[in-house]
């Protein structure tokens, strides 16, 4: 039931981000708003949503672009893991490792990016991308994590609050 | 275990689908996704564009903005024009070659269409038009600007719409010359870098302010068609290529509707 509700709302980012991404760019590139909003949702709800919503989101977003289909979810699948490792040493600030991750999650996702674009013949300079596009991209990610991260936290803290109540006989 | 089993099935997934949509299966899904989308697309940078323009002028922004636009179209059109006229002021030996390119062009047909959608990657610069193959649209087109300077060559297409690879992309190459000194060099794109024009000869004479145009050498893209102006030369003595920084006619990152060049076929959809 609940995906009812995720799946319309990972696949409006995705096309947000596809309309609205070239219009904001900083350092030269643009944001990935899709990629932050999976990799703290994976932090704070823990990344067994994601594994449904990565698909759905990355399969959408390629079909409205260029990109092969497929290469966003190959892109976007170092999400899970970072997730899960992250859930084995769990520390008191969750925001602080968020950040971290979403910086890692932004790397791995345009090296596996460049990766299938290469290929598939369309590749990119790869030695001007470090520099240029990946730490940049990295950077800018992070930098919105906030945005993205503050309502996840209180939509998960709200649901946490609400489901007790609903469960209690009145 | 369960995160592994996960990537390789949603790995092994995602593999099957880029094998899939290399051979075009996927088209038309793709073209659905975008037919569904692109009305949503068109809302949300509706709403983007404004903000966006906010963000970069807040004083005075739709006067200039305005201003601006007119200017640029104005200055687009000018030096579109300059470069016709460079062009058909050569001599006689060049007059020969003008009715060639004449003879291969004797009606140019444009089909007017809008801008869709910009691909979002850092990696990529291309954009997406609202006609395909159902309007007349293959791959190889050559796309211009309203005011007639090079935009890009539409790279696929789908039934009601087509994606136009941008000269800016880093996959970009342009057979071109320098109008004024008849050098001929290569205008490439690069990562968020502009346009450069390399493998100069060593030895030809390229001034900023110089206006690049498309040549006809290697068959994809009609002679003189104007791509920018030299805005700094670079390059040592010693080394064997000049290289010079060009600065597109066309406001690229602005592009609301683009003509497709649909009368010229480029040499390689020739079948042999």
């Amino acid at each position: 039931m609940r995906y009812a509700l995720f799946v319309p709302l990972i696949l409006f980012v995705a096309l947000a981000q596809v309309a609205t991404a070239p219009y904001f760019p900083l350092l030269g590139v643009t944001a990935n708003p899709l990629l932050v909003l999976l990799m703290c949702w994976a932090m704070v709800r823990g990344p067994r949503e994601t594994m449904v919503l990565i698909p759905v989101a990355g399969i959408f977003k390629d079909l409205i672009t260029t990109d092969p289909v497929g290469a966003s979810v190959l892109a976007l699948l170092p999400i899970v893991p970072l997730a899960a490792i992250r859930e084995r040493w769990p520390t008191e600030s969750e925001f602080l490792p968020t950040l971290v991750v979403v910086a890692a999650a932004s790397v791995s996702y345009h090296v596996l990016y460049m990766l299938v674009l290469t290929v598939v013949g369309d590749g990119p300079p790869w030695l001007q991308s470090p520099i240029r596009v990946i730490l940049p991209a990295a950077l800018f990610n992070a930098l919105i994590t906030p945005i993205l991260y503050l309502p996840v936290r209180w939509a998960t803290t709200l649901s946490e609050m609400v489901r007790p109540s609903i469960g209690v006989p009145g | 275990m369960r995160t592994l089993v996960w990537v390789l099935v949603v790995g092994l997934v995602a593999l099957v689908g880029i094998a899939l949509s290399q051979m075009g299966a996927l088209d038309p899904l793709r073209n659905g996704a975008l037919t569904v989308a692109s009305p949503l697309e068109r809302g949300l940078r509706a709403v983007a564009s404004p903000a966006a323009d906010f963000l970069d002028n807040a004083t005075d922004r739709q006067d200039l903005e305005e201003e601006n636009r007119l200017l640029r179209q104005q200055i687009e059109e000018l030096t579109a024009e300059i470069a016709n006229l460079k062009e058909a002021g050569f001599t006689a030996a060049d007059l020969a070659e003008l009715a060639e390119v004449e003879e291969s062009r004797p009606d140019d047909e444009f089909l007017v269409t809008r801008v869709i959608a910009r691909d979002p990657s850092n990696l990529k610069e291309r954009l997406a038009i609202d006609h395909g193959s159902s309007d007349g649209i293959r791959e190889g087109m050559v796309v211009m600007s309203e005011g007639g300077s090079l935009v890009g060559v539409v790279s696929k297409v789908l039934d009601d719409f087509a994606w136009v690879t941008l000269i800016t992309d880093p996959n970009s190459n342009v057979n071109a010359m320098v109008l004024e000194s008849r050098a001929q060099g290569v205008v490439t794109g690069s990562l968020h870098d502009g346009l450069s024009l390399d493998l100069i000869p060593q030895d030809a004479e390229v001034e900023p302010g110089d206006t690049v145009a498309t040549s006809a050498l290697g068959g994809n893209f009609p002679q003189a068609l104007l791509i920018g102006q030299v805005a700094a030369v670079r390059g040592e003595p010693q080394d064997l290529f000049k290289q010079a920084e060009v600065e597109p006619a066309a406001s690229l990152s602005g592009l609301e509707n683009v003509l497709v060049l649909t009368s010229f076929v480029a040499t390689r959809l020739v079948s042999p």
